[in-house]
């Protein structure tokens, strides 16, 4: 009996010892206010992306340039995997403390971050004034000048203060967006137009030949084995669908989940229709990217595509066998619902900056995104190999870059070709608010996109619909609840 | 009239054998062909995914598939070993699953050894703790893992892939019964003789339990052929990537039509190492795992 | 047993053992108890100086409040009650004509054996391609079907028509027979072999005797084999069971990390599914339906246990 209540005392003293300890907690650095920045000790930063090989040589070349201007600096960067698993891996490291100092980022995962509130805001960086001399002699303002922030394309810088609460986070590193890729050559062979709506309204007379719904129904009456039309991200679809509308998707503050309202179920049910008919797959649908389908030519194919622009290589319709072209592929921007404000989302990675104890490694870390976001031979040479889109305005001022984007073609150059579109629709980039939750909203319309293009034929389609997006936003706020 | 009787029952006898032997052959066909439909059923998979990673894409897609290959394409097998990077994995999982089963079988063996042969204080009770952590989820335990390693500072390292699963509870019980099997009396003559417990443990509980311990070190290779959440949390990097991690990645991150043949050839070639050790295994394996079962 | 003169030695051999279970399951055990009673515990939060969580049931609350959370549950119970029966039947028959035939037992044996030694994400993904049609909108006016898949290949053979098995728009009891054909052909070989090696250790007298009875074969098999088998079966259906409430990388093989089909993603969610979705963002939560999965489990358990004691003849 001694012996059990013993046992007992022990085990709770035991529960009492873990309750205290996870009631001390590492202190987190909080804003910075000392912006020198010593260039005489040494300082390593480390920074997680999912470059491959490729861009891995490109930053590796850039890295030796800027260690010339501070050698005191050194960098260890790795490929961690692929955007979710740079998220994953930081979202427990930073639970023991053990973030990166930089690392590549979408908005959602900085939103993550920050219920822990790890990501350094940038806002104090951005304006300090205080100058650091490199080695090479020069000195250089440690926070941005006026033409350095005027020359990021507007869309994309903007990215980083998506938030809700006014700060700045993330600088853009690469991006890209979505294009509409078309078989140009059987396009031209049956006189149809590049579509540039989705359906005939109140913008256009019926029966106008530029809607999507329109060259749909065309292509599927010449070649019935044929899907028309593969989006490939569910998610961007509806969201873009909502952006171009104008209807509510998401809100950083207040209420998060807006997007289970009238006009949305409609335009759902709009594409809904066009799936029965045959007209559309996408990527969870089919299987696989639908550039697949795009560039295949037996039954299943589909003549439109609407995908990342940084895929077009992907897009190349090339034989199998004997690498010759297919067919020749041309791209416009994706179609709008309102002409007047175009819409077009702006994906990619951004690059935020977690705190540190130590301001040094901060500050190193800023130093260090600043080049590269910055240089306008560094966005130019990665844009060239990612086939990415530069953040600058003035990269075009590159001789290379010049030089690659008038080769641009609907053949082999196609990655050029996308990227000269992109180019031409630098206002009408967005992105949409980004808070704890903005992701699981971006997963669960994606599913929601799905789960509604597959209502059965004889389902009662309306309460169908109402019924998903009801289970959608449920699924929202459980999640971010 | 008698010696008529008697022939008339050796004839009737007969009839009898004769109609026994019929059923009995009725029943062993009955049993072979029920035996057989069940066998044709548990390998098909395999077979389809043989006949698979070798056909071409276009093949692959017919109406009706086809059941042998019309032509024979290995290149599938190379690429798939190009895709998945299947080399690199090979090499990290044999290394994982090497190292890490010879240290859980020295743990094993002592710790069976130690519930099976030795008195001491609180054995039964701790032993029947020990079961009543099998019946928790492993998945409960992922996350505080997660967060004890990243403290130790072992990610994206072999270590983490080894320590955390070094004991099972399941061989500590597999092994101690077997031991338990083992009569003591040969245990107390070696204590007369003055022979040391390890000694003993070597020379005698060891050798007598041969087909246990081979099958939990089959156990535990197969145990890293197939681990999949655990590296995928915490050694996602090239260097130290396992094969499941690998094959999956390698078919979820790909661009473009999942090519079905070239998914197969690199199923295919991670099961191979498996069957090549349960075909010249196949005894210990199932002698040990049955063995073990039963006496629960 | 033995008195060992020096009780140390025991300490001392289990010493690595103790060390690495205190650390690597002792303490997440206790940890899981302790964020589970901690309301909206959520690891990174924690991490924010200043942040407490209040003590209580919130996260059990939120978790079977939870819509989806019935949907794993019932998934769950499902793949245990439909599967432990199914492949506890299927491996007692295989076992029993197992036994009664010599030529070509081992290589049969053999055969069955062979799904044990697989990688169930791997062998997933070829039930996953046996059962895949390719091409589009399946059951619509503007349906394209490129291949039906080899199982509806075989099945057309007989008449039947392709079924819509995982692929877009599939039913759910079509979505749940995959399912549960694949975790079948999978606890088959671990059960085949526990109950032939009972069935081999069976003393043949009680055969000899029934024999000479005159007794059938199926009464045989009912009042011989089965009790006589009783304590393996139990042991398979207890086994079977605790898999099956764990139930988890099949489903990921077949249907992928979504848990189902694309068009109804979580459709087939098991409750370990449910724990890890948990376990991104609310650890808490997860911590809260792991202990209620270990409940059930512990529970069920104990019935099993009660009734193969009062079932079983030893």
């Amino acid at each position: 009996m001694k012996r059990r209540i013993l046992s007992i005392v022990l085990a709770l003293s035991m529960l009492l010892a873990i309750f205290t300890l996870a009631a001390c907690n590492k202190d987190n650095a909080g804003e910075i206010s000392d912006f020198n920045f010593d260039t005489t000790k040494e300082v390593k930063i480390v920074f997680y992306h999912t470059m491959g090989e490729a861009l891995r040589a490109v930053l590796d070349k850039h890295i030796v340039e800027f260690n010339k201007l501070y050698p005191n600096i050194k960098i260890e960067h790795s490929q961690v995997g692929g955007y979710d698993d740079v998220r994953e891996q930081i979202k427990t490291e930073i639970t023991v403390g053990d973030q990166p100092n930089l690392a590549y980022c979408y908005p959602d995962h900085v939103a993550l971050y920050n219920v822990a509130m790890a990501v350094q805001p940038l806002d104090g960086l951005i304006g300090a004034t205080a100058t650091v001399t490199r080695q090479d002699g020069t000195t250089e303002q440690v926070g941005l000048t006026e033409a350095q922030v005027n020359n990021f394309i507007d869309g994309f810088y903007n990215e980083g203060k998506q938030f809700g609460d006014g700060k700045m986070y993330t600088l853009p590193f690469s991006k890209s967006t979505e294009v509409f890729y078309y078989n140009k050559t059987v396009f031209d062979q049956n006189g149809l137009k590049v579509p540039t709506h989705w359906w005939c309204g109140d913008a256009c007379p019926a029966g106008c030949d530029t809607s999507l719904e329109y060259v749909c129904a065309r292509l599927k009456a010449i070649d019935p084995n044929c899907i028309p039309l593969g989006y490939d991200s569910e998610s961007n679809w509806f969201i873009t669908m909502c952006e171009q509308l104008g209807t509510p998707y998401t809100s950083a503050t207040g209420e998060h989940f807006l997007f289970d309202n009238e006009s949305n179920h409609a335009f759902v049910k709009k594409f809904r229709e066009w799936y029965l008919a045959g007209y559309v797959t996408t990527q969870e649908l089919s299987g696989g990217y639908t550039s697949a389908l795009f560039t295949k030519t037996d039954a299943g194919r589909c003549y439109m595509c609407i995908g990342s622009s940084a895929g077009a290589n992907h897009q190349i319709p090339k034989d199998k066998d004997t690498g010759e072209l297919l067919f020749e592929v041309g791209i416009s921007p994706i179609p709008q619902a309102n002409a007047a404000a175009p819409k077009v989302i702006s994906q990619g990675p951004s690059v935020c900056i977690f705190k540190k104890k130590d301001n040094q490694e901060v500050l190193a870390s800023w130093l260090f995104l600043k080049y590269l976001t910055t240089t306008v031979e560094f966005q130019a040479e990665f844009g060239l190999t990612s086939g990415y889109l530069p953040v600058l305005e003035t990269v075009g001022t590159n001789e290379a870059y010049a030089a690659m984007l008038a080769q641009a073609d609907g053949g082999f150059n196609l990655p050029q070709l996308a990227t000269k579109v992109c180019l031409q629709q630098e206002k009408a980039y967005y992105t949409s608010p980004a808070f704890n939750g903005s992701s699981t909203a971006r997963d669960e319309v994606g599913k929601l996109m799905q789960v509604c293009l597959a209502i059965k034929a004889n389902a009662n389609v309306d309460q169908e619909i109402k019924n998903a997006f009801k289970a959608a936003v449920d699924e929202c706020k459980y999640q971010a609840g | 009239m008698t010696a008529q009787n008697i022939t008339m029952q050796e004839k009737d006898m007969s009839r009898v054998h004769a109609r026994q032997r019929v059923m009995k052959i009725a029943v062993q066909v009955g049993l072979y062909a029920f035996l057989g439909i069940m066998a044709l059923i548990v390998i098909f998979p395999f077979y389809f995914m043989l006949i698979s990673s070798v056909k071409s894409m276009d093949e692959y897609r017919q109406t009706v598939q086809t059941l042998w290959p019309r032509d024979i394409i290995l290149h599938n097998y190379v690429d798939a070993f190009k895709t998945a990077n299947l080399g690199t994995l090979f090499l990290n999982t044999m290394y994982v699953g090497v190292v890490s089963t010879i240290l859980s079988l020295v743990i094993t063996v002592l710790s069976a050894f130690a519930f099976a042969r030795l008195e001491f204080k609180g054995r039964d009770a701790m032993f029947a703790a020990l079961l009543a952590t099998m019946m928790i989820p492993g998945e409960l335990f992922t996350i505080t893992n997660y967060a004890t390693i990243s403290a130790f500072e072992w990610k994206n390292t072999y270590t983490v892939l080894i320590v955390p699963f070094l004991v099972s509870v399941f061989y500590i019980y597999l092994l101690r019964q077997n031991f338990l099997q083992i009569p003591n009396e040969l245990y107390l003559a070696a204590k007369v003789d003055g022979t040391s417990d390890l000694k003993y443990l070597w020379k005698v509980m060891i050798p007598l339990s041969l087909p246990t311990l081979i099958s939990i070190t089959i156990l535990k290779m197969m145990g890293a052929w197939n681990s999949y959440v655990w590296p995928r949390l915490v050694a996602n990097d090239e260097a130290h990537r396992m094969i499941t991690n690998g094959l999956r990645n390698a078919f979820t991150d790909s661009t473009g039509d999942v090519n079905i043949p070239v998914q197969m050839a690199a199923v295919a070639l991670v099961s191979t190492p498996l069957f090549l050790v349960f075909i010249f295994l196949r005894k210990y394996i199932m002698k040990g795992v049955s063995r073990s079962g039963i006496k629960g | 047993m033995v008195e060992s003169k020096h009780p140390w030695k025991a300490w001392i051999y289990l010493a690595p053992a103790i060390v690495l279970l205190l650390i690597f399951t002792v303490w997440p055990i206790v940890n899981t108890l302790r964020m589970a009673f901690l309301e909206n515990y959520n690891i990174m939060a924690a991490t924010v100086p200043g942040v407490t969580f209040n003590v209580g049931l919130g996260n059990f609350q939120q978790v079977i409040q939870y819509g989806g959370f019935l949907t794993c549950l019932g998934n769950t119970m499902l793949i245990c009650f439909l599967t432990v029966p199914i492949s506890t039947f299927l491996a007692l028959i295989i076992a029993v004509c197992l036994n009664a035939i010599r030529p070509l037992q081992r290589m049969l044996q053999t055969i069955f054996f062979l799904p044990y030694v697989t990688n169930s994400i791997a062998i997933g993904m070829v039930f996953a391609a046996m059962f895949n049609m390719i091409g589009n909108n399946f059951g619509g006016e503007g349906e394209l079907l490129i291949t039906a898949g080899i199982i509806n290949n075989i099945i057309g053979i007989f008449g039947v028509e392709p079924i819509n098995w995982i692929n877009v728009g599939s039913s759910y009891a079509a979505n749940v027979f995959v399912m549960v054909v694949y975790i079948v052909w999978n606890a088959l070989p671990f059960k085949i072999l526990i109950l032939l090696g009972g069935l081999q250790s069976v003393n043949k007298q009680y055969y000899d005797a029934a024999k000479v009875d005159g007794t059938s074969r199926v009464r045989t098999f009912w009042r011989i084999t089965v009790p006589l088998l009783s304590p393996m079966i139990a042991y398979v259906v207890i086994t079977g069971f605790i898999g099956g409430f764990k139930e988890y990388s099949s489903i990921v093989g077949i249907f992928g990390e979504d848990m189902g089909p694309t068009g109804d993603p979580r459709r087939l969610n098991t409750m370990v599914g449910f724990i890890y979705d948990a376990l991104a963002n609310h650890q808490g939560r997860a911590s809260a339906a792991a202990l209620i999965l270990f409940g059930i489990i512990f529970v069920v358990t104990m019935i099993n246990l009660w009734v193969s004691k009062k079932k079983t003849h030893y």
